[in-house]
């Protein structure tokens, strides 16, 4: 089950919010789509995420695939763990599987996401 | 007919046997080692030292094959090059006796035109020697390209030469120039546990190669971390105790144990009389040829690098092959219109014919067919899922003309796509062609097939 305290963009992405940091990660859906996780192109500390738009990039087994921010701000952590262990995405793709954290430009771009339940909607439409 | 061939490299050694299987009487002029670059210091040494890099690398992956590992893997850099020099060896003992079973008489020594017949060859003894001959080939072949800026100690500022014979891994490396040479020995040392930086003037890595290639490589390099600056030069090298300072036209500086410059190579076209016979020679010091390979000299032919071609051992031995029919009497022109390259970095690089952008320079309009090694399953089996094979087809004529690939043994699978070419075979033929399953071969394919949207491993778009 997608986590109710998150938020969720179309494109397969979830963000947490703590203030005026935001975590952001792939969903399970995402990870059960990809297969097994093999590398990740980490973003870096510093740099400037855009909602919308790729921050990073996961090499599956099956496919190479963007990962698309669903917020926009400055990345001030990235998760240096998967470097090594990308298949922990896959193993806790809301928990320790994290990618990176941004402190949010836009608060408003929040609005735009989708809620658990929406979410889960989403993905029954897309299945079929 | 007497023929003299000045250099015993892929270009001169091969034009040799070819002559003398024609019956000339060939006398070999050779100032280093038979092989040349190629065998001493280029494509068989680096392979050799790649194969126990690569071999090394594997055994980080032992868990996921399957394999538990009680105790330590070491790598022994100086046991490398001890199996190296072992490899080097056999094929130059393979080269004397092939020149030995064909009567090929060979002179050691430095060989210096006297005039179009007559060749002063100063041997490693000391004394002197004279070959006449009816007929010359000159295949003296390149070397590392030096500047000022880089001067080589053989200790901590390399040459690609240098490079091949280090007995201890470095802790970390710098390479000027991420090219084929570059490339390809940033994956020996890394692997090997280096730290490596590399630093490239222009905007990509192996910049001949299609732009995807290049990105491909590019990740593939962030992957085993290592570090590459593109579109910024080495301006500056300084040993220091604590190792070279290199600063880089940006203003940043590097420091690492030893630095590699691998920025191209000088044609060996200096010194060998050149200017006595009247051989004219281009910009670079190129000697100039004709399709036959002959010099503006009557019965002068030059072939491989000191044409300053595409400075490939297998155009060399290609061009060797022509100069010794057209000296031999047999008229015979040489065609690049399909020349195969490889580049040994892991994962392997191979491509042939033209890149797609070339096409688009050449207002060529073009196809592309993409296929991924991960949706092979052979390529699963053996634990190497990264790259691509790319097809480029004339869009009118649905004809092959480029091939692209990186991946596992890219370097072997590029030839099927070759022939392709210079067949003229159309993007159905290669389509068409049952593949056998389970081989890697299966991706070229698909890459076919993908042309028209038709590759039946590749999800709906």
């Amino acid at each position: 089950m997608n986590p109710e305290d998150l938020k969720y963009h179309k494109e397969h992405t979830w963000v947490k919010v703590s203030g005026k940091k935001a975590t952001i990660g792939i969903t399970d859906y995402a990870q059960e789509a990809l297969g097994d996780i093999v590398y990740i192109d980490l973003p870096e500390v510093d740099t400037i995420a855009e909602a919308n738009t790729e921050i990073s990039e996961i090499e599956s087994t099956k496919a190479t695939s963007p990962v698309i921010s669903p917020v926009s701000g400055t990345i001030v952590e990235v998760n240096e763990e998967l470097s090594d262990s990308p298949e922990i995405i896959n193993e806790d793709p809301y928990g320790k599987g994290w990618i990176a954290v941004v402190e949010l430009s836009d608060e408003s771009e929040l609005d735009e996401l989708m809620d658990a339940s929406d979410y889960e909607k989403y993905i029954e439409e897309e299945a079929k | 007919m007497r023929l003299a061939v000045i250099g015993a490299g892929p270009g001169g050694y091969v034009a040799a046997l070819k002559a003398a299987q024609m019956g000339a009487e060939v006398t070999v002029i050779e100032n280093i080692e038979v092989g040349g670059t190629c065998l001493n210091r280029g494509c068989i040494p680096t392979k050799a030292l790649l194969a126990s890099a690569e071999t090394f690398a594997k055994t980080k992956e032992l868990k996921n094959f399957g394999i538990e590992l009680q105790g330590s893997v070491i790598p022994n850099l100086q046991k490398m090059v001890e199996r190296k020099n072992k490899v080097v060896g056999i094929q130059i003992k393979g080269i004397r006796g092939l020149f030995k079973s064909w009567g090929v008489n060979l002179v050691e020594g430095k060989g210096v035109l006297l005039n179009p017949n007559k060749i002063e060859v100063e041997k490693k003894d000391g004394t002197k020697d004279v070959v006449e001959a009816d007929k010359i080939i000159i295949a003296t072949g390149s070397r590392p390209a030096q500047i000022p800026t880089f001067p080589f100690d053989g200790k901590n500022i390399l040459s690609s030469d240098d490079a091949l014979n280090i007995t201890e891994i470095p802790k970390s490396l710098i390479i000027v120039g991420a090219g084929v040479i570059g490339c390809e020995f940033a994956c020996i040392f890394r692997e090997l546990g280096t730290e490596v930086t590399m630093v490239e003037m222009l905007p990509r890595a192996v910049s001949t190669e299609d732009t995807e290639i290049s990105e491909l490589l590019a990740k593939e390099f962030k992957k085993k971390k290592i570090k590459l600056l593109t579109g910024v030069g080495v301006e500056k090298v300084t040993s220091a105790e604590d190792g070279i300072h290199a600063t880089l036209s940006d203003g940043k500086e590097l420091v690492a144990e030893k630095i590699l410059v691998s920025i191209g190579r000088a044609l060996n076209s200096e010194g060998i009389g050149l200017e006595t016979v009247g051989v004219k020679k281009g910009a670079r010091g190129e000697i100039l040829v004709d399709e036959k390979m002959q010099t503006n000299i009557e019965g002068i032919y030059a072939v491989g690098d000191v044409t300053g071609g595409m400075l490939l051992a297998h155009v060399a031995s290609k061009e060797g092959i022509v100069a010794a029919q057209n000296a031999c009497g047999k008229e015979t022109k040489i065609d690049y219109s399909t020349v195969p390259a490889a580049i040994f970095t892991s994962p392997e690089i191979a491509s042939v014919g033209l890149r797609e952008f070339q096409a688009e320079e050449k207002g060529i309009k073009v196809k592309t067919g993409h296929f991924q090694f991960r949706a092979l399953g052979k390529a699963h089996a053996m634990g190497e899922i990264s790259g691509f094979i790319k097809i480029v087809a004339e869009s009118d004529t649905d004809r092959i003309v480029g091939a692209h690939i990186i991946g596992p043994h890219a370097s072997d699978l590029i030839h099927e796509a070759a022939l392709a070419i210079k067949a003229g075979l159309k993007v159905k033929d290669l389509a068409d062609t049952i593949h056998a399953h389970p081989t890697l071969s299966e991706g070229l394919m698909e890459a076919a097939e993908d042309v028209h949207g038709e590759a039946i491993h590749v999800p709906k778009k």
